[in-house]
């Protein structure tokens, strides 16, 4: 049982790190970002490609490079040759999964097993249960922090602003298309790095790897909101971490219940539909009972 | 300070659709200009500030401000120099974002952004200090979040944001359309305020004739594309609304529409 509840947090913080990311897209800059699907499996690729030639920490930190030029794309795409952000997504994620296959090799899967990852050095030195959490932690509080702070700077203020009324944005003189290329760059490295932590965890990549990764990253992000409520920066960026969290128990739940693997995805999108519905239903009761009162 | 040369713009070229928006607009702004605008619907005069301020590209023609040329500038680079107020209240301002932060981002208008911390503990006096200046008692709520103010204390902080740091020019499009008369009248105040105190060179429309006879020191009146006549020194100050009216159906073929003399018989 420990075994499977560890499991649980470590996949769940490992999808942190990438709803941290998508939080940059789809909450600050307001953009529904389809990249991601993509990015995820970029990061895993560079990130296996790197463990796979006895490089697992230059290959980690390479996806993040590739995730950024991955959002850079998208962002051109939107402000530059005014592509619908959606088609924009789409197309860069349709392209990539291409770039993501020759990055492999042309081969669909890479195992790392028996290579060195980033894991590798904690291994042996603690008790079997909490040999990959040090690290996983360690990532998720390092973006954490670094994006939190990030969002304080000029640049920060000035994408947050670009999220919340573009006119204004303009209209004091700040770039609001670098500011969208910026912010879709960071949020797809941050994704990409999350992707590169899970090929690494798993000892394995897979073309597929990133399907249906966006819709849990929004899983997570409006699950988090429904727990612990919107607000500032900092508790939407809890929020999302937290409703990774809760997000990946729930499927480890569903999984110890018999659901079949192949149901996963299906539950996924549930789950956004509920997290949303209830975010609605709450409203609705609200105002009922504002009128009863 | 500002200068617009034989500005030209078409809108739906090629289309049954085409309209000519601004037909050879002629202006000079001297520093410390205050112009006001009017003009029926359609005159050009938000276009007109459009093409100034870069959201639209003249098709032809040239605009100077303080001796550069800037008719192929982006428009946030022009916001450099420009400070701009539109009808809609919610347009100026960052709604999810507090009081403070929105002063602050337009406190860098012109500046470099970088890594520097978007709010420094050093500027909090001076955005009190601003902010009291109008007021409407907003220099207490610095953490409040714009979103949460009433349309005429975020027009109030918009004006505060576009001045903030002197801009070159200020453009005004109906800033106080929006707003209940006694509110209008509250923004007008300080609007004149900060302009007169600043000697900003500012162009105002407005649909209020009263106003744009009473503000500032120059009226330019549009109709059809054109600037159609320009009212200044004594004739100005002789001018009264029933006046002006009349000179302005025999300059166009267009009377003025039915909003404005409502405005300047109700105000």
């Amino acid at each position: 049982m420990g075994t499977i509840l560890m499991g649980g947090l470590e996949l769940g913080l490992i999808l942190a790190v990438m709803a941290i990311g998508m939080f940059l897209s789809f909450k600050i800059l307001n953009i529904p970002d389809l990249t991601v699907d993509s990015s995820f499996t970029l990061g895993c690729a560079v990130s296996a490609i790197g463990a796979a030639n006895g490089h697992p920490v230059l290959g980690f930190l390479l996806s993040v490079l590739a995730g950024m030029a991955a959002g850079c794309v998208t962002g051109f795409l939107q402000t530059k040759l005014k592509i619908q952000p959606i088609l924009a997504g789409i197309l860069t994620m349709t392209g990539l999964y291409s770039v993501n296959l020759w990055v492999m090799g042309d081969k669909p899967n890479i195992p790392l097993f028996g290579k060195a990852t980033i894991f590798t050095p904690l291994q042996g030195k603690l008790p079997v249960l909490f040999e990959k959490l040090p690290v996983i932690a360690l990532v998720l509080i390092a973006v954490a922090v670094l994006i939190r702070l990030f969002l304080k700077t000029q640049i920060g203020m000035s994408l947050r602003a670009t999220g919340d009324n573009e006119d204004m944005v303009r209209a004091s003189s700040i770039n609001s298309d670098g500011m969208k290329i910026l912010g879709l760059a960071l949020s797809n490295g941050i994704v990409a790095l999350s992707g590169a932590l899970m090929a690494q965890y798993q000892s394995f990549s897979d073309i597929s790897a990133g399907i249906g990764m966006m819709v849990i990253g929004l899983a997570s992000i409006i699950v988090g909101d429904a727990f612990v409520g919107k607000g500032s920066v900092g508790r939407g960026m809890l929020a999302a971490i937290l409703g990774a969290v809760i997000y990946r128990f729930i499927l480890t739940f569903a999984l110890q219940l018999r659901m079949p693997l192949s149901g996963l995805k299906l539950l996924s999108a549930l789950l956004v539909v509920l997290a949303i519905s209830i975010a609605a239903a709450r409203d609705a009761l609200a105002k009922r009972r504002m009128r009863n009162a | 300070m500002l200068k617009l040369q034989d500005i030209r713009l078409t809108f739906h070229r090629g289309t049954v659709n085409e309209r000519r928006a601004l037909d050879c607009v002629n202006l000079h702004l001297s520093p410390g200009d205050f112009a006001t605008v009017i003009g029926s619907n359609g005159a050009g005069k938000s276009t007109m500030l459009n093409v100034i301020a870069g959201s639209y590209e003249a098709d032809s023609g040239k605009i100077l401000l303080d001796g550069e040329d800037i008719t192929l500038r982006k428009e946030y680079k022009r916001a450099n120099k420009i400070g701009r107020l539109f009808q809609d209240p919610l347009k100026g301002t960052a709604p999810n974002m507090t009081i403070e932060e929105n002063l602050g981002l337009a406190y860098l208008r012109g500046k470099k952004r970088g890594m520097g911390s978007g709010l420094k503990k050093t500027d909090e006096a001076f955005f009190k200090k601003m902010l009291a200046c109008l007021g409407l008692g907003l220099e207490d709520r610095l953490k409040t979040q714009v979103k949460l103010l009433s349309g005429g204390q975020r027009q109030a902080l918009t004006l505060l944001m576009a001045t903030i740091v002197t801009p070159k020019l200020l453009l005004l499009d109906e800033h106080t359309a929006a707003l209940d008369p006694k509110t209008a009248l509250q923004i007008m105040r300080i609007t004149d305020g900060i302009v007169r105190e600043n000697q900003i060179t500012t162009l105002m429309i407005t649909h209020n004739i009263k106003d744009a006879l009473s503000y500032g020191n120059k009226t330019v009146v549009m109709g059809q594309g054109r600037v159609v006549l320009i009212l200044e020194g004594e004739e100005r100050a002789g001018m009264t609304v029933e006046r002006l009216m009349q000179l302005y159906s025999a300059n166009t073929q267009d009377a003025f529409s039915d909003k404005m003399i409502l405005y300047s018989r109700h105000t």
